[in-house]
């Protein structure tokens, strides 16, 4: 009895500290929102931002903030966020580590479906925007539909392994595809898909923010809802099984919200590689591996890292801009690098 | 000249489109530009405020006598209409230029080609135009056009530069000047033809653009191309024809093989490689190239204007042809 209290307290006091760890999250996501807000070529000082937050500024003051730099802001937090609970989920089915929506393929794929549409109909600017996440959603679907019908095999269901290297072959085979197409592109449209494909989100406004936020609104709840399901399938499929979860089943549940997740954040934000590995690690470092606290927490640090990689790519090269999805590989390859050298160990 | 035809029509129902003016209006659209031209001194010129169809089929209020212009890589066409723009074109932080135009832009801010919203702003503008529907996609021109009115010249980045400065000469009201403009230059194309024929007879002639390594070739009908062989009329080598029919761009890449069996008694070498050396241009394939082998070689500096197009940039390019030609 007095063990089983014990116990119940260490978990409370676990539940306290990761719930003082998100909320702090959140808290430098609101600092890292303040100073993006200060951060560009028109120089502002802060009381001139919390003026024009509220409606006291020039008209000046308050296009920028409101029509440059506030969707902007929005929309890094949102793909961050999006990319890291999709890595999050993926790491959780295939049980591994390396899992990711690039290294999948799944961006790719999304990437190619949105880069078929700009070299038939090159006039985007008529383009109605909401569609192109649906495009990228359709994009990453086939693929996911490829590398799990490749990984499949009738009798032993989905290896984590043989899926993660199936998804590499896979974004290989569709990277080399991508290129193919940026041959037969005129210089103009190059030029698009190029910014596009390095995680650029400086052309983002209102209308993306829109267009990606019903994505994120439904497809994180729903993932949390799964929570204890992937915690389940941590376990490993036998002892999942065990436990009674019908796991292809969940599975492929998990796999569509990833790729839908995925899908949209890649369709307004380009190629931002390395949040969905890096989002989750981070935020299993913090707070552990239950998906109740891991969910959220790797949304807010993903949302942090591409919100901080955004600002500084603005900050490093005025009046030029670096695109965030440079800036976050440059943080995160040298992260990757240290997780496969760990993993040999 | 006769190329683009289909473009050329298309073009002027844009045009005719545009002519469509309206004196004031207002319509809550435009409260911005209003409250903009408030700012003006009051001394009323003959112009107003006026509405435009651009090639895009937005309704732009063009602001009567707009002071500070943005529009990047048309700067070729505002010098030629004796404007001003309010920033220039730029790369790599301002390091390149359009080096032909800065007798004309010297003391012109740079402005990054990409055109970031918060550069712009930081100008304000009182009017942006926009070469390509290109440079607005993925619906930025809402946004340009909350800095300022957003005119955009063409859908399609065509290489007819002629359309090009009337379009620009109709936001300004300066379709007279525009063409008188077209004029002079026509006459200065037709009598530099003569003097190069007295010159060189019908003999052809390429032009050759070396950058990084790589010989590219200009096409028949566009940039110094459509100068060389239109204007000039000055013969076009078969693999310029041959390059030209499958061409992408205006500048084809060719390899030096390919080089070897161009047939031209005249080259134009556009060297943007001075500084690193210019390896290829030592190579014997390359020593051996009939043009070559008998001096017919010019040789101009990438800060010419050769790899631009505009009424400026069209004339330098024909002065120089002229000069190495008669020599």
């Amino acid at each position: 009895m007095k063990e089983k209290n014990n116990k119940t307290h260490t978990q409370h006091r676990a539940k306290t500290k990761n719930l003082i760890i998100i909320g702090v999250l959140g808290l430098l996501i609101v600092v890292a929102f303040m100073i993006s807000m200060n951060t560009g070529f028109i120089k502002l000082t802060p009381l001139e931002v919390i003026r024009t937050l509220f409606g006291l500024g020039t008209e000046k003051q308050h296009l920028i903030l409101f029509e440059f730099r506030l969707p902007r802001i929005i929309i890094a937090v949102l793909v961050g966020m999006g990319l890291a609970v999709s890595g999050c989920v993926l790491q959780g089915i295939s049980r591994n580590a390396l899992a990711d929506p690039g290294i999948l393929g799944i961006n790719a794929g999304a990437g190619l479906a949105v880069m078929l549409f700009i070299s038939f109909f090159p006039s985007t600017a008529a383009t109605p925007v909401f569609l192109l996440p649906v495009l990228a959603f359709f994009g990453a679907g086939v693929t996911a539909v490829i590398i799990y019908s490749l990984a499949y095999k009738r009798h032993e269901g989905i290896s984590p392994m043989r899926l993660l290297l199936t998804g590499v072959a896979v974004a290989a085979g569709i990277s080399s595809a991508m290129i193919v197409l940026t041959l037969r592109l005129s210089p103009e449209n190059y030029q698009f898909v190029a910014t596009w494909l390095a995680g650029s989100i400086w052309g983002s406004n209102w209308k993306f923010v829109l267009s990606l936020l019903p994505w994120i609104l439904v497809l994180i709840p729903f993932v949390f809802s799964k929570a204890r399901v992937l915690n389940v399938l941590n376990l490993g499929d036998l002892t999942a099984t065990g436990l009674g979860a019908s796991i292809e089943k969940e599975r492929r549940i998990l796999l569509a919200a990833a790729v839908g997740l995925a899908g949209a954040s890649v369709s307004v934000s380009g190629g931002i590689g390395f949040v969905g590995l890096i989002g989750p690690h981070l935020a299993r470092q913090l707070v552990g591996s239950r998906h109740q606290f891991l969910i959220p927490a790797a949304a807010l640090t993903g949302g942090l890292l591409v919100l901080v990689a955004d600002t500084l790519g603005r900050w490093i090269l005025q009046p030029s801009e670096i695109p965030a999805g440079i800036v976050v590989a440059v943080i995160g390859a040298p992260y990757f690098l240290y997780l496969l050298s760990r993993l040999k160990d | 000249m006769l190329n683009n035809k289909k473009r050329n029509g298309i073009m002027s129902s844009f045009l005719v489109l545009s002519l469509s003016l309206a004196g004031c209006s207002d319509s809550g659209e435009n409260v911005t530009q209003t409250k903009d031209n408030e700012k003006k001194p009051a001394t009323e010129e003959l112009s107003t405020e006026r509405i435009l169809t651009d090639a895009m089929g937005h309704e732009v209020t063009i602001p009567a006598n707009p002071k500070h212009i943005i529009a990047s890589y048309l700067e070729d066409n505002l010098v030629a209409l004796g404007i001003t723009p309010a920033a220039q074109w730029s790369i790599n932080d301002g390091a390149g230029l359009q080096d032909y135009l800065q007798v004309y832009l010297k003391d012109v801010p740079t402005i990054p080609s990409e055109l970031p919203f918060e550069v712009v702003a930081s100008f304000t503008p009182d009017l942006i135009i926009m070469s390509s529907a290109q440079e607005v996609e993925g619906s930025k021109y809402d946004q340009y056009a909350k800095i300022a009115p957003t005119y955009v010249v063409e859908v399609e980045n065509n290489s007819d530069w002629r359309e090009k400065l009337l379009s620009v000469g109709e936001i300004f009201e300066k379709t007279d000047e525009a063409k008188q403009v077209l004029e002079v230059y026509e006459k200065k194309a037709t009598e530099s033809k003569k003097i190069i024929q007295d010159s060189i007879g019908s003999e052809s002639a390429a032009a050759i653009w070396l950058v990084n390594n790589n010989f590219y070739i200009v096409s028949e009908n566009v940039s110094s191309g459509a100068v060389l062989y239109g204007d000039l009329g000055l013969s076009t080598p078969s693999v310029v024809k041959e390059i030209s029919s499958t061409a992408t761009g205006n500048w084809s890449a060719i390899s030096l093989e390919r080089l070897a069996e161009l047939d031209a008694d005249h080259i134009f070498l556009i060297n943007s490689d001075k500084g690193n050396g210019a390896e290829m241009l030592k190579d014997p394939v390359w020593q051996n190239i009939p043009a070559v082998k008998n001096g017919h070689i010019y040789e101009y500096g990438a800060e010419t204007s050769w790899l631009y197009s505009g009424v400026i940039a069209n004339t330098q390019i024909i002065d120089g042809v002229v000069e190495s030609l008669t020599k």
